[in-house]
């Protein structure tokens, strides 16, 4: 800390309020074309690299936890977070991203042993939207967008987005032809998805309906390599974790997401595939397997069997393995039932 | 927005567009420049902010780019150098085979086609835009004319490139490094084959197929425990990795680079990959690595006190006392650099272009049976691979037979018959050697199917190259009965090799357990002979002693 400080003048503390100030004029003043103002955007975006410093720490030195707590708290204090996030349109690209990673930091902070980011975001949940309808803009996206996914790691947050109509749109973002762009949306998609499991479990069973049909139309069935590859990826992540076990029961009875997983598993693409396959194990497991489910495997009984005789990963995997034979089993051992 | 498009284009467009015959692009080109010019002086300031923020100057559509030559390949990648139609800028398209990479490679490339697009440093190469084409994804950007210097020095300077040159060079990279340790990216692959340089002698850092960024990593501190990088460059803690990768890992690689400029090649490379990294850590590395050749007839006067202590600088064992990429910019060495214009007259002149010295590589590539050697081109990659550990030995070997090229380049090279310098003899067995191990290959031969027909091998290459095997060997054995000589030798080792010396014809195993055995030897004497000048060392401290007492 004493280094920091010698070289340094300005307390962290400081710093928060300086930057606060000059983002207050860079938000009220849009289009002054006075000779400060670029002065003052100027000292903005050192004082976001010296804050930056004083959070990440640099080449020479780690970060103060007591400087990092300093910082944090007069962050929150008052509306710092707001006005950075409004203004990020107006700095450049450098100060850019040097407020994505300062607002990204903070969300880990604590001080006295409380996320207060968390409190001040929950207070102020639009600014999600904010951050959310930064995806339809391909200069802010990127920014935005890691904002959010860092937001989203406090539950309250991650259950505000996912009840939200931003949740929709992702469908859609996620296939944008920005690689970069579409490729920040999938992670965030994938992060609210999976990170917070009561709530995902809780989110997909209340929007099952309208959830599965956009995933398996708009995903699954994605003319999109990409997008398919991610879509399956995922949804093998969703089914096979625990907590969301009645959803999964729920979509392992459905005839036409059978078809769609088999269409999948005859996929040219092996990652594709392989992907698929953890998912129709699903339906090949169930043990109470509807009529109409059953009739589609025995009647794709043999090209099912055949397909998997020479189906395995590129890397040896036992579990694969393993339940490769137990759907063999399932499917070898299947009796047409009559209705 | 319409008025930055051509600015952005010009660069790189002025030169390489007269290839192609488009006289309208060029008409459109020239009256859309005429424009932007008059737009620049509306709104001066305006025009800065807008082309450092704003993206999407180029079409996210395949059908917006004419393909004109592949410039480069790596396992699951390809390099073309390419036509944007719409704004009628060259461009370097690198096409990813996303299906080859397992989901973890794939989170890599989507952090790489984000860390890329927000970087703006004139030294660190960014990319235009991303998207994917089928199963490929395209990621555009600048097309730097003049390739990476690795692949420069070995079409011009196989022997190591001027100091003033370095030093302009090492200067611009250092810039785009310290740009990227600003921005909390670790490079984690410094080399010249990822330094490019562009027709007007500027220079740039590229590939960050396995930069990291400390701040996406849940860890506050500044390590990651990955090993990731090329062998020769890599820093001691990176193979130790039980203390993570820093900043300073990066400022290592550069002072190895640095050594590869200045002999054009990594010290050190002349022993297979694994054997680099032991001595590497058992001992430091300076200099003298390269001395072996310096003592058989090749001084090295040329190298001024200020690189060979900036060198030193970065190579310190301990990367505590390394100095950060902001302080190295500092030293002396940097000082009076000349311009890139230095570069454009004493190094680019003369030179054959990209696409022409990948054309070579492939060449020789199908006659020396390296079917995977890669590389001249301006982007190496080695990203994508499925399976980590085959990913790591593909990679060691593929690495290696990076320099093959190079050699077999010299090799083939009139000017510089192989007897001449010892450096080259050298590096043209080893390689040789290196080569036939991968033929053994069976992994990684059928990985590069596609890539070259193997099948096609000429017989006259393979025995060309059994005799370049048993000239290495050959030359391996004079090194090791040097040693000896210099060390006060052992008659047996030398008759070892001298009985095995002459069985060599055909198996390549044995002659590596020939190599083997005789790397050992010369281990050994080394040691012996370092115990032996620290006892003299020991003695004349004593003597002095005594003296002064």
């Amino acid at each position: 800390m004493k280094g920091l400080f010698k070289s340094k003048p300005k307390t962290p503390v400081d710093l928060v309020r300086q930057t606060r100030d000059l983002l207050i004029f860079a938000d009220s003043k849009p289009d002054s074309r006075e000779s400060k103002r670029e002065e003052k955007f100027a000292t903005l975006s050192k004082l976001l690299r010296e804050l930056k410093q004083i959070l990440y720490g640099n080449s020479e030195a780690e970060p103060v936890s007591e400087a990092c707590a300093q910082l944090t708290q007069e962050f929150f204090k008052e509306n710092t977070l707001r006005l950075l996030i409004v203004c990020l349109p107006k700095l450049n690209l450098e100060a850019r991203k040097d407020a994505t990673q300062i607002v990204a930091n903070l969300q880990r902070q604590q001080v006295q042993s409380r996320l207060i980011a968390c409190d001040y975001l929950e207070a102020n949940i639009d600014l999600m939207d904010i951050l959310a309808t930064g995806y339809e803009n391909p200069d802010m996206a990127l920014h935005y967008g890691a904002m959010l996914r860092e937001c989203i790691r406090h539950q309250s947050v991650a259950r505000y987005v996912l009840e939200s109509e931003h949740m929709k749109k992702f469908f859609d973002i996620i296939q944008l032809p920005n690689f970069d762009i579409a490729a920040d949306a999938a992670a965030t998609f994938k992060e609210l998805l999976t990170r917070h499991k009561s709530t995902v479990a809780e989110f997909l069973s209340k929007n099952y309906d309208w959830f599965f049909a956009e995933y398996n139309s708009k995903l699954l069935e994605s003319p999109n390599y990409i997008t398919r590859r991610q879509a399956i990826k995922l949804l093998g992540d969703i089914l096979l974790d625990r907590s969301n076990s009645a959803v999964m029961t729920r979509y392992a009875s459905s005839r036409d997401n059978l078809r769609i997983l088999m269409n999948l598993l005859r996929e040219s693409s092996k990652s594709i595939q392989i992907e698929a396959f953890h998912v129709f194990k699903l339906f090949a497991a169930n043990q109470n397997k509807p009529a109409d489910i059953i009739s589609i495997l025995v009647a794709n009984r043999s090209k099912l069997l055949r397909l998997f005789a020479d189906f395995k990963p590129d890397k040896e995997d036992e579990q694969f393995e393993a339940d490769k034979a137990q759907v063999v089993r399932e499917i070898a051992g299947l009796e047409p039932r009559d209705h | 927005m319409v008025g930055t498009i051509p600015a952005m284009a010009t660069v790189t467009a002025s030169s390489d567009a007269k290839l192609v015959t488009f006289s309208h692009v060029k008409w459109v080109k020239m009256i859309t420049r005429h424009l932007c010019k008059s737009q620049v002086m509306a709104h001066e300031d305006h025009e800065a902010a807008d082309r450092e923020t704003k993206r999407f100057h180029y079409p996210l559509d395949p059908n917006s780019y004419q393909i004109l030559d592949q410039i480069g390949r790596g396992c699951s990648a390809i390099v073309y150098k390419a036509l944007c139609t719409t704004t009628s800028a060259i461009v370097a398209i690198k096409s990813i085979d996303l299906d080859r990479s397992t989901s973890d490679d794939f989170d890599n490339v989507r952090r790489e086609a984000k860390t890329m697009s927000l970087l703006s440093h004139p030294n660190v190469l960014k990319a235009h835009c991303s998207f994917t084409v089928g199963r490929r994804l395209w990621v555009v950007m600048p097309f730097m004319s003049a390739g990476s210097l690795q692949s420069i020095m070995a079409a011009s300077f196989p022997n190591g490139i001027s100091e003033p040159c370095i030093s302009i060079i090492l200067k611009e990279a250092l810039m785009g490094l310290c740009y990227l340790h600003d921005q909390g990216h670790l490079h984690r692959d410094i080399k010249a084959g990822n330094i490019l340089m562009d027709s007007n002698g500027s220079i740039k850092l590229a590939d960050f197929g396995v930069s990291a960024s400390v701040y996406e990593s849940s860890s506050r501190y500044l390590m990651l425990n990955e090993i990731t990088g090329t062998p020769y460059w890599m820093a001691p803690e990176v193979i130790h990795s039980y203390n993570g990768y820093s900043y300073k890992a990066d400022i290592w690689s550069f002072g190895i680079t640095a050594l590869e400029l200045a002999h054009g090649r990594p010290p050190l490379s002349h022993l297979p990959f694994s054997e680099s990294l032991v001595v590497k850590i058992t001992k430091g590395l300076r200099f003298s690595d390269y001395q072996k050749d310096e003592e058989k007839g090749q001084k090295n006067p040329k190298f001024s006190k200020y690189f060979k202590d900036m060198v030193g600088l970065c190579l310190d064992q301990d990367p505590l006392r390394r100095p950060s990429a902001s302080k190295l910019l500092k030293h002396y060495f940097f000082k009076n650099c000349k311009g890139c214009d230095f570069l454009v007259k004493n190094v680019l002149r003369g030179l054959p272009s990209v696409e022409l010295r990948f054309k070579e590589s492939k060449l020789q590539k199908v006659g020396s049976m390296s079917s995977s050697s890669k590389l001249l081109g301006q982007h190496e990659m080695e990203d994508d691979e499925e399976d980590e550990e085959e990913c790591l030995n593909v990679k060691k070997n593929r690495r290696i037979s990076g320099w093959n090229f190079n050699v077999d380049a010299c090799e083939l090279d009139p000017v510089f018959p192989q007897d001449v310098f010892v450096k080259e003899t050298t590096r043209g067995g080893e390689s040789v050697i290196l080569e036939k191990k991968e033929g053994l290959d069976e992994k990684e031969a059928s990985d590069d199917k596609e890539v070259d027909d193997i099948g096609g091998v000429d017989r006259e290459v393979v025995v060309g190259s059994l005799m370049a095997l048993k000239k290495s060997l050959d030359d391996q054995r004079e090194k090791v009965v040097y040693m000896l000589t210099v060390a006060g030798g052992v008659e047996e080792t030398a008759a070892t090799a001298a009985t095995s010396g002459g069985e060599i014809c055909n198996k390549e195993e044995q002659l590596m357990q020939v190599i083997e055995k005789l790397r050992l030897d010369l281990e050994n004497e080394k040691r012996k002979r370092t115990s032996l000048e620290m006892e003299l060392e020991f003695l004349k401290m004593h003597i002095t002693n005594t003296c002064d007492v």
